[in-house]
């Protein structure tokens, strides 16, 4: 069902970034408004804002993850975030050449004041769906989010 | 990011503004490496515009080691943009939380 989604969906914007931590901000502000684009056009609840900041914050997070788990070995590595959509929902893949992942992520136990691990379990609970692909040594993560309904998270 | 600092009571009060991402997060470790371990604190969240798990995670590592230190830090002042980040991850219970700076440095 994710895959027919995302098959249908036409793409709007590609940003390539090289694999490093100072360019997160360029990732997620790009996020944002592509976001708010996006929902100009198709949000009816009104809820702009909070559409954006649910994909600003998103891809903050998946961009710092990727560019963490980067091999040392590829210091020029980089990170390509596509973004598309159809004319409800909005898709985010975060695609990077990093070692195999697993996506799916427990919340962390706050009560050890753990100091990472909030990416992922951040991701799952602001978006609709989140999926992950690996092909060819190749991985990505497709985040989508619907801007007609908006979820609590 | 910009860090200012004042002191109010025995509590010094460390004033953030602008982003706190994986980018700057070091930063703020670093500024709060320089002020004894001892000394209680209370961070104005007012002006930071925007804040994810890394820089979540840097103040999650502050509490855990004025915890060990029997110090406190406070947040004061969230927006609901960074509200939203310890509603989420449950981390709004690792803290003393205060809509105002003067009341976080009197309790």
């Amino acid at each position: 069902m994710k895959k027919q989604i995302i098959l249908f969906m036409n793409p709007i914007v590609t940003l390539t970034l090289q694999a490093d931590l100072r360019y997160v901000r360029i990732a997620s502000v790009t996020a944002c408004n592509v976001a708010e684009i996006f929902a100009d056009v198709a949000c009816t609840a009104g809820n702009v804002a909070e559409f954006c900041h649910a994909y600003e914050l998103s891809i903050s997070e998946a961009f710092t993850n990727s560019v963490r788990y980067a091999e040392p070995s590829q210091p020029e590595k980089q990170i390509t975030i596509r973004f598309s959509s159809d004319n409800s929902t909005l898709a985010a893949s975060i695609i990077d050449t990093n070692p195999q992942f697993n996506p799916l992520t427990q919340a962390p136990d706050i009560n050890s004041y753990p100091e990472g691990g909030y990416g992922l379990f951040l991701i799952h609970r602001l978006m609709d769906t989140v999926s992950y692909t690996r092909k060819d040594g190749t991985n990505m993560l497709t985040m989508t989010k619907r801007a007609t309904i908006m979820h609590n998270a | 990011m910009n860090i200012s600092e004042k002191n109010i009571n025995s509590y010094t009060i460390l004033s953030l503004q602008g982003i706190l991402n994986a980018s700057s997060a070091p930063q703020l470790k670093t500024y709060i490496a320089g002020l004894p371990d001892a000394q209680s604190i209370v961070v104005d969240l007012e002006n930071v515009e925007f804040l994810d798990s890394s820089g979540l995670g840097a103040l999650v590592g502050i509490a855990r080691r004025k915890k060990t230190s029997n110090a406190v830090i406070k947040l004061a002042r969230m927006n609901e943009r960074v509200k939203k980040v310890f509603e989420i991850t449950q981390a709004y219970t690792l803290f003393d939380i205060y809509d105002d700076v003067s009341a976080a440095a009197e309790a």
